[in-house]
């Protein structure tokens, strides 16, 4: 979509701080299984830039080209209806490598912009019924970003559940049954002044962490002024952060090469049971999940064995937005807010 | 054979999940015997729910693989017409047929429906699956189709009650529920992380590697399959099994068929040709969980000894419809020391699966000193709340959630006719071709000939549908310091939690208006941040004179702001107060001036539902303002016991 040259993105490795939430992001981008992180915090905390500067640092995948369900052409069994059809008829599935996409999903969507639907037009013209892919479509093997999505309307929470649960996506609406995989990893932000989420789709994100703004003063010196520098000259400012933004994505490529080099450690299984049964979370997905992050976590130091130091650090990420609560607690290290509760005057 | 269906990952093998027996045992149940009538699993997130069930189906035996037709999965944003069925629109366009397009409910017929998430589905998909799952005959009457066709299926559905409970008559419907929950020890825990890790890293060798388990598995099942209609019920443990759903008060006799029928499947499984008191002692708590009354645990008679003379005879004509009758067979409660061993422990699994996590109890707080300003009430113990809903109108509405009936604009909800207007692409096939009949010999001679059917812009007729929507709650809640006495606010508070918990499962938005002292105060604008109204409402002080107009006053500058905002919205009042006012705006005495502002209000906002919960304390001397108030305001009046939804009240309001 973005020529190399114009509309240059904020470099992620230019963003002051935010060490939580900048590794939350890597790790996923290193084991997607973990499953997407939710980004809780104040209006203005460079969620969205984070975001968005991920598309420098995302590792390149193969995809059947001009397949609309982003078939993995090293994977024939699992291919969709549509390359199964072209293989029927003989034609070549050409293959084209490209970066992971971040494919965004606007509040706005309509569940049937969401799921797929019927391509009306085509139906009325050619009298054939034939499906126009959806955003889910589209964000398989990809990172699925919603701003704001604890205002996501309750419908597309619905269907994202359904298609993040099991990484399928189940279309059954005007005329049309199809199946099709999405497996993507959800990334979300939230501010939590503008109400929650709904307990089943926190649980969906594999991670979670708290931004606050920065109170030194000295960072937030360095915010303007970097960010006054990229909207003077965003190019020369992208090529000056170039090196430290390749180094990035060179330290994710060599974590993704040995993560499955590292032992699944007895002592470090149980320090994680242990911490989600101390926990008291619903269900395994935590257990899952903390394992998935420490083991990044030490393929990211170029170690061959995890530490309790990596499930401690796995676990500040994994367990807080998965702490049984009372209805409607507040979740984690979320400010009280100062309450006006007695009438003024 | 396994997974070779179109663009389906490969899934997690069944035989390699870690613990959850009983849902093991469940599924394999309905798999062995799908007449059992359907299960429920519910449970917290991440147990492994539609892992389970997804790897069932690959156990199931089906024909070729390809599509396979015995497990099919109904996603959340089916639409009606996917569902039943509905008019094949290539036939009608290309040849100008009318043709019955088959629907899910014909795809699931002898095989098993999914429906994950099943409590969220929209109530009329509910409907129809509930009546063709009922009656084995899906009937379609829709777009000048009528088709019926068979539709034999069980239904497996799955959910977390978190986010709401399914209708009763619903529930009633499943033959077996059972509750799962995460597995506690931390050996299984961590098998389960390795198992699922391994899965992850060589997924189809892993699948593969269980390959021969899944085989012996599925060969199992085939022949307990073939056996179950053989195996027999001993007369006497028909007696039996009417007396554990009596014991249990479960109405009707769903209940019985199901556990006669899951106990033969369980013999099947097990080998045998007859059910034994064991195998009726381990499928009842599943039969039972879900239709004996809330908050009792199943509870398990010990089984009657058979009888002395024959273990073998068979009693052919009893063993299915034949109910004997209820009180001609007791059992004798001899302590047949094996089973009551047995029932114990299934007591006691009972009531690990009734706990739940438990809210605050309920204890008022003492006064403290730096609280000058009022004081602050606990919240007391929350209860499930009645249904309160708006009435019906024909205005067209965006949105979501599931209180109150509306028409709507986007492509949810059930097609209740079609119209000329084009708003949102929801095109209404039958009514569109109904249009454009009349015109097609002559278009037939000018446009592409290759078509059947010639359809103009103008031809073109859109759905309009109706579904339930969320309403705007406006709560206004009376802080004067009387509601300091006898812990009035801790039951009031109770009363407004549990509003809170439904409001937040029907999806609605809340406003929260407080009134004390001298003027009233919109302590949180309408939101749909139910936590943070959770929260202001933990920490709201009382204390000070009762300004009920004042309150009343703001709760209607409220509605006007709501209705500014979105004119088609129908707001729900709810004002908690004992009704008794004592500071007025005006010269008027404070209760008459706060009785004229209801009935004004009342004649204002026609639209607008009110509902007064009264706080006073039931005692000797009752005032019974609040009904007074309620009366003037044109509204239904509650007190919190009478707000609490009993189990019969809620099947006569949720069955309409």
């Amino acid at each position: 979509m973005q020529t190399p040259f114009e509309n240059r993105i904020y470099p992620f490795a230019a963003i002051v701080g935010q060490e939580k939430m900048k590794s939350g992001l890597i790790l996923n981008i290193v084991n997607p299984a973990i499953s997407g992180v939710l980004i809780r915090g104040e209006k203005g905390t460079a969620k969205s830039t984070a975001v968005r500067a991920l598309a420098d640092l995302l590792p390149e995948i193969a995809v059947v080209d001009g397949c609309p369900f982003q078939c993995d052409p090293d994977d024939p069994d699992h291919l969709c209806a549509l390359c199964k059809e072209r293989i029927a008829k003989n034609e070549r599935l050409e293959r084209k490598t490209r970066k992971v996409c971040v494919v965004e999903l606007p509040l706005s969507a309509t569940e049937d912009r969401v799921v797929g639907t019927l391509n009306l037009e085509h139906a009325l013209k050619q009298g054939e019924r034939k499906i126009e892919p959806g955003i889910l479509a589209a964000a398989h093997r990809g990172i699925l970003y919603v701003d704001e999505v604890n205002l996501l309307d309750d419908h597309v929470v619905d269907v994202l559940l359904d298609s993040a649960a099991m990484g399928v996506n189940t279309i059954e609406r005007e005329g049309i049954s199809f199946c099709h995989q999405s497996r993507f990893t959800l990334v979300g932000t939230m501010n939590p002044e503008e109400g929650e989420l709904r307990p089943q789709l926190q649980d969906r994100f594999g991670l979670c962490v708290h931004i606050e703004g920065l109170n030194d003063a000295k960072d937030r010196v360095q915010i303007i002024k970097r960010r006054a520098a990229f909207e003077a000259d965003p190019e020369g400012f992208w090529q000056q952060w170039k090196k430290s933004s390749e180094e990035i994505a060179e330290r994710i490529g060599r974590a993704i090469d040995r993560y499955w080099a590292i032992e699944d450690d007895e002592q470090i299984l149980y320090a994680i049971a242990y911490r989600s049964i101390e926990a008291g979370v619903d269900g395994h997905r935590s257990d899952i999940v903390m394992l998935k992050a420490a083991k990044v976590l030490a393929a990211l130091d170029d170690r061959g064995r995890m530490t309790l130091d990596d499930v401690a650090k796995a676990a500040e990420l994994v367990l807080p937005h998965r702490m049984r609560r009372l209805p409607f607690e507040s979740i984690g290290p979320a400010k009280q807010q100062p309450i006006p509760t007695s009438p003024r005057g | 054979m396994l997974n070779v269906q179109t663009g389906r990952p490969s899934v997690f093998p069944f035989v390699a999940i870690v613990g959850q027996e009983q849902m093991k045992l469940a599924l394999t149940l309905i798999a062995v015997y799908p007449a059992i009538g359907g299960l429920l699993i519910r449970g917290q997130k991440g147990t492994a729910k539609s892992t389970a069930v997804r790897g069932l189906a690959e156990l199931l035996p089906g024909d070729d693989g390809e599509n396979s037709k015995h497990f099919v999965d109904l996603p959340l944003g089916a639409t009606e017409d996917m569902v039943v069925g509905t008019i094949d629109f290539e036939a009608a366009i290309r040849y100008g047929e009318s043709r019955f397009l088959p629907g899910l409910l014909h795809r699931a017929h002898g095989g098993i429906l999914y429906v994950d998430e099943v409590n969220l589905l929209d109530d009329h998909l509910v409907d129809c699956i509930l009546d063709a799952a009922e009656s084995g005959v899906n009937r379609v009457e829709r777009e000048g189709l009528r088709v019926q066709h068979p539709s034999r299926f069980a239904l497996i559905g799955s959910m977390n009650p978190e986010e709401g409970e399914l209708r009763p008559q619903l529930l009633d419907r499943f033959g077996l529920a059972i509750q799962v929950s995460a597995e506690d020890s931390a050996d299984n825990r961590v098998q389960l992380v390795r198992q699922r890790e391994r899965f992850d890293r060589i997924n189809g060798a892993f699948v593969a590697s269980y390959h021969p388990q899944t085989e012996a598995l599925a060969q199992r099942i085939a022949s307990a399959r073939k056996r179950v209609q053989q195996v027999k019920v001993p007369s006497y443990l028909l007696g039996f099994i009417s007396e554990i759903c009596r014991s249990n008060n479960v109405a009707g006799h769903r209940a019985d068929i199901s556990i006669e029928r899951a106990a033969r499947a369980h013999a099947a499984w097990l080998g045998n040709d007859q059910v034994s008191a064991e195998d009726i002692q381990q499928v009842a708590p599943m039969a039972l969980l879900h239709r004996a009354r809330q908050g009792t645990p199943p509870d398990l008679p010990p089984p009657p000894p058979p009888p002395e003379d024959d273990l073998e005879q068979d009693h052919p004509e009893e063993q299915n419809e034949n109910q004997p009758d209820r009180d001609s067979e007791p059992p004798e409660p001899q302590s047949n020391d094996d089973g009551q061993d047995r029932g114990e422990q299934q007591q006691a699994q009972g009531d690990r699966q009734e706990s739940r996590p438990a809210p605050a109890p309920e204890k008022p707080r003492d006064r403290t000193a730096d609280e000058h300003d009022g004081e602050v009430w606990e919240i007391g113990q929350p209860f499930r709340v009645r249904s309160l809903t708006s009435e019906k109108d024909h205005k067209l509405r965006t949105g979501s959630g599931r209180r109150s009936r509306s028409r709507c604009s986007n492509k949810h909800g059930r097609y209740v006719r079609s119209t000329t207007l084009r708003r949102n692409n929801d095109l209404a096939l039958d009514a569109t071709l109904r249009a454009a009949a009349p015109f097609q010999l002559v278009r037939r001679k000018t446009s592409a000939p290759s078509l059947a059917v010639h359809i103009r812009e103008s031809d073109i007729r859109e759905k309009i549908r109706e579904r339930r929507m969320g309403n705007v709650l406006l709560f206004t809640v009376d802080g004067s310091g009387s509601m300091g006495a006898q812990k009035r606010m801790v039951e009031t508070k109770a009363a407004i939690m549990s509003l809170l918990v439904d409001a937040y499962q029907k999806r609605d938005r809340v406003a929260l208006t407080v009134f004390r002292g001298c003027e009233a105060e919109v302590v949180l604008p309408p939101t749909n941040s139910i936590e943070l109204s959770s929260k202001l409402l933990a920490q709201m002080p009382i204390g000070g004179r009762t300004p009920l107009s004042a309150g009343l006053c703001r709760t209607a500058e409220l509605i006007e702001q709501v209705r500014r905002k979105d004119p088609l919205s129908r707001p729900i009042v709810l004002l908690l107060t004992d009704g008794k006012a004592n500071a007025a705006i005006g010269d008027k005495p404070a209760h008459i001036e706060a009785l004229e502002i209801a009935v004004q209000m009342q004649g204002r906002y026609p639209f607008t539902r009110f509902i007064v919960v009264d706080t006073e304390p039931p005692g000797a001397v009752r005032l019974k303002l609040a009904q007074k108030l309620a009366v003037a305001l044109g509204a239904d009046y509650f007190e919190p016991q009478t707000l609490r939804a009993q189990q019969l009240i809620d099947l006569v309001k949720e069955n309409y």
